[in-house]
């Protein structure tokens, strides 16, 4: 009965997150109401939507599992994605608001008056929108892998139905309800669970203060553990990084091939007999050892003893099962100074720690900036100061989540460090709780993050999906190909958008499991940031930009991101991650360090060449974005 | 082309574009001394992780002070940043509201001594 209880806790959040999607849809009639919110949104209500839509897989699960994995440097992912807001409120949420428009494409279109414009904001919108979603489906599988045990695409085809369901019938009123509600069961769902962890793990510090004080060691297993580690189709995750002294079987039935020669692994005589060498293989095809990176294939257990200080990275052809013996380290484990000090494994794989930790921190907090889920919730807001007080408590809201997410990564690197082994790190905030002792506990706290991860998930996933399904309806439709639609065909097209962009969004899901849910989301942040972050920047505040020189930069430093980002995801998939120099895999892996500065650039020198095109009525435009509201001088975009 | 505000000011191009440029000044002038202190936190804190990693390893509580400053302390830090920023802000905003609405009350005064004369 036990293992039912977490997907008890899923199936009631499903059910409330629908449920008060319908309740609130019947308060929603107009089109402004599904669109908008018809703008009348309290600050609470508003901010507490915004941290719901906002809180992604990527920080309920991700944060954690990547605090886990590679210690201090991917602490910039929490920090800056709540930083991020301290600059959206400083440069862009009061203007953007005061111009009144509904969507990133109408501030396009009517910054410049270019209807033409809008079509290239709008591919933005799909581009990030689809981005984003990638990770956010991950998460869907990995949960419904983890409380379920159901194959990786089970769960992201189950919460993508669910969810495009309910956005095809609610919009965006139904949503903010929902979103608002999700906030909270998310802050719940992270700090409850963790102050009854730590009450019998241990604090954050007595757990830190282990890392501090042994900085050689590493997490080992507790007892003998057995686990499946992916094949060649799992690549990257097919990789066991062991460190001596290490004690393991592996298989019966194994395909793998070791990078050290054979010095370092003994194989007991009994198990040789049936161990069978390849003819390809460097060495004889007896004996009690075998060379490097000649592939290996057993029917039975092949048994491998590292010394201290030794190491070595098997790979596997094909799943295996692999039986760690106690007090053998965790594969895949930084060691604890590795893990606790900043430029550790993350930033400084390629040996530039600082050029990969500035672009890091640039495509965060620029690209919080340029997300098209999230600033559409600022038309939501009465006027601009109502958006810059809802910026505050936003702020507080996901600050105070985001604290307790390295917790979480820093108790599973000590309680459940098996994770590391087979690239389960993004599931620590599930599998931790099922390390106490009492299982009845254990699967209710699970249930309450498993809970939280779907609101987290739901919730942003809804958000691109409003945003994506209303850029194709009210952009792409309603101004492109059918400007006279009436505002019901409008809603028709907006609901055929959603089950649309659902069903892609599923498929690309399906792709991204071996890469890392948060990884992803900095991948979405750094094209916005090369996108539609300076657009708004310098849309906000230069009058002399013109519609060719936001286009081009916007155009040249968005698909350069996108280029490249595509270009390692293609290479890691095909296990071909050495052709690059690291220098260049730094830049391509973290493009906002260039891609931002090179989008800036040519908005500002297109801008000068073609200085005849700046609209007549800037200053116009200008004390629209700036002038308070009192002044009258605001009005918004669509009137209604 | 002229545009017609609240309190019946209307404004001449010339004038928009002064009121325009009055007004982001004095924004971005605030938005730019915070955002400053922002960046030099946030990009400064990296460069002491790697010129100065025994000072920013400092066990304290348990955890490394960089550790502590990243995971904790940020947060708050950038709270009170922005609540600086918006009290300044809406009294920027409060200011140039009633030396606008003055400004109109003026022209209106003007005005009408003029019709009199008239």
């Amino acid at each position: 009965m036990i293992e039912f209880i977490p997907l008890a806790f899923v199936i009631l959040i499903i059910l409330a997150t629908v449920g008060l999607g319908i309740w609130a849809t019947k308060r929603s009639s107009t089109a402004s109401d599904f669109f908008v919110a018809s703008r009348s949104v309290g600050v609470g209500m508003n901010a507490s939507a915004i941290s719901g839509e906002y809180l992604s897989a990527a920080s309920f699960m991700g944060v954690a599992g990547l605090v886990m994995r590679y210690g201090y440097d991917t602490l910039w992912y929490p920090v800056c994605y709540a930083a991020g807001y301290l600059f959206l409120l400083l440069f862009i949420a009061g203007p953007l608001r005061r111009f009144g428009a509904y969507t990133i494409p109408d501030f396009a279109e009517g910054r410049f008056d270019s209807p033409f414009f809008r079509k290239i904001a709008v591919t933005f919108v799909l581009f990030i929108g689809f981005f984003y979603t990638m990770p956010q489906m991950k998460g869907a599988g990995v949960v419904m892998g983890e409380i379920m045990n159901w194959p990786y695409w089970v769960g992201i085809v189950v919460v993508g139905a669910v969810i495009t369901f309910n956005v095809a019938i609610g919009g965006m009123k139904g949503i903010t309800f929902v979103q608002a509600f999700q906030y909270w069961v998310k802050l719940f769902a992270i700090s409850v669970p963790i102050f009854v962890l730590i009450s019998v793990f241990g604090t954050y510090g007595e757990r830190m203060n282990d890392n501090v004080q042994n900085p050689a060691g590493q997490p080992q297993f507790a007892e003998t553990t057995a686990m499946t580690i992916k094949g060649a189709a799992g690549a990257p995750a097919n990789v066991l990084n062991m460190k001596g002294p290490a004690s393991y079987q592996i298989g019966p039935d194994s395909e793998f091939q070791v990078d050290k020669p054979s010095a370092l692994i003994q194989l007991p005589n009994t198990e040789i007999q049936s161990l069978i060498i390849l003819p390809d293989a460097a060495l004889a095809a007896t004996g009690t050892a075998f060379a490097a990176n000649s592939p290996i294939i057993s029917q039975q257990p092949v048994g491998v003893v590292m010394d201290e200080g030794k190491s070595a990275k098997v790979t596997f052809q094909a799943a295996s099962v692999v039986s760690f013996d106690t007090a053998t380290n965790v594969p895949n484990a930084p060691d604890n100074q590795t893990w606790l000090s900043p430029f550790g494994n993350f930033t400084n794989k390629q040996g530039y720690p600082l050029l990969y930790t500035y672009s890091l921190i640039m495509a965060l907090v620029c690209g919080t900036a340029g997300l098209p889920h999230i600033l559409v919730r600022f038309y939501t807001n009465p006027d601009g100061r109502a958006a810059k007080r809802t910026t505050f408590w936003v702020m507080v809201l996901i600050g105070v989540f985001y604290m307790f997410t390295p917790v979480w990564g820093t108790l599973a690197r000590a309680i459940v460090p098996n994770l590391y082994a087979n690239n389960r790190t993004d599931a620590a905030v599930i599998s931790l709780p099922t390390a106490l002792a009492s299982p009845l506990l254990g699967a209710i706290l699970s249930g309450i993050t498993s809970a939280g991860a779907f609101a987290a998930f739901m919730s942003t996933f809804s958000g691109l999906l409003v945003s994506m399904s209303g850029a194709v309806a009210h952009d792409i439709y309603g101004r492109i190909f059918r400007p006279k639609s009436s505002p019901e065909s409008r809603l028709v097209a907006f609901k055929v958008a959603t089950v649309f962009i659902g069903a892609v969004s599923i498929g690309l899901g399906l792709l991204v499991e071996q890469f890392d849910i948060a990884k992803m989301v900095g991948w979405a942040f750094a094209i916005g940031a090369a996108s539609y972050f300076p657009l708004l920047l310098l849309g906000s505040w230069w009058r002399g930009l013109t519609m060719p020189g936001a286009a081009t930069g916007m155009l040249v430093g968005g698909f350069a991101s996108v280029g490249t980002i595509v270009t390692v995801m293609i290479i890691d998939k095909s296990g071909q991650a050495g052709v690059v120099p690291p220098l260049a895999r730094v830049l391509m892996e973290q493009p906002a360090i260039w891609a931002v500065p090179l989008s800036i650039i040519l908005m500002i020198t297109i801008s000068k060449i073609t200085k005849a095109k700046v609209p007549a009525d800037v200053d116009l435009k200008m004390l629209r974005l700036h002038a308070p509201e009192e002044m009258g001088i605001s009005k918004n975009y669509i009137e209604h | 082309m002229e545009t017609r505000l609240e309190h019946d000011v209307h404004l001449h191009p010339n004038h928009q574009r002064r009121l325009a440029q009055s007004v982001m000044r004095r924004q971005l002038s605030l938005s730019l001394k915070i955002g400053a202190v922002f960046l030099v936190m946030l990009f400064g804190l990296p460069l002491v992780n790697y010129f100065l990693p025994e000072l920013a390893n400092t066990p304290v509580l348990g955890f490394t002070a960089t550790w502590l400053f990243l995971a904790v302390l940020f947060y708050p830090v950038t709270w009170l940043l922005s609540w600086v920023f918006i009290l300044q802000s809406n009294k920027i905003e409060t200011e140039i509201t009633a030396s606008l609405q003055h400004e109109s009350a003026t022209q209106r005064a003007s005005d009408s001594n003029e019709g009199g004369k008239a």
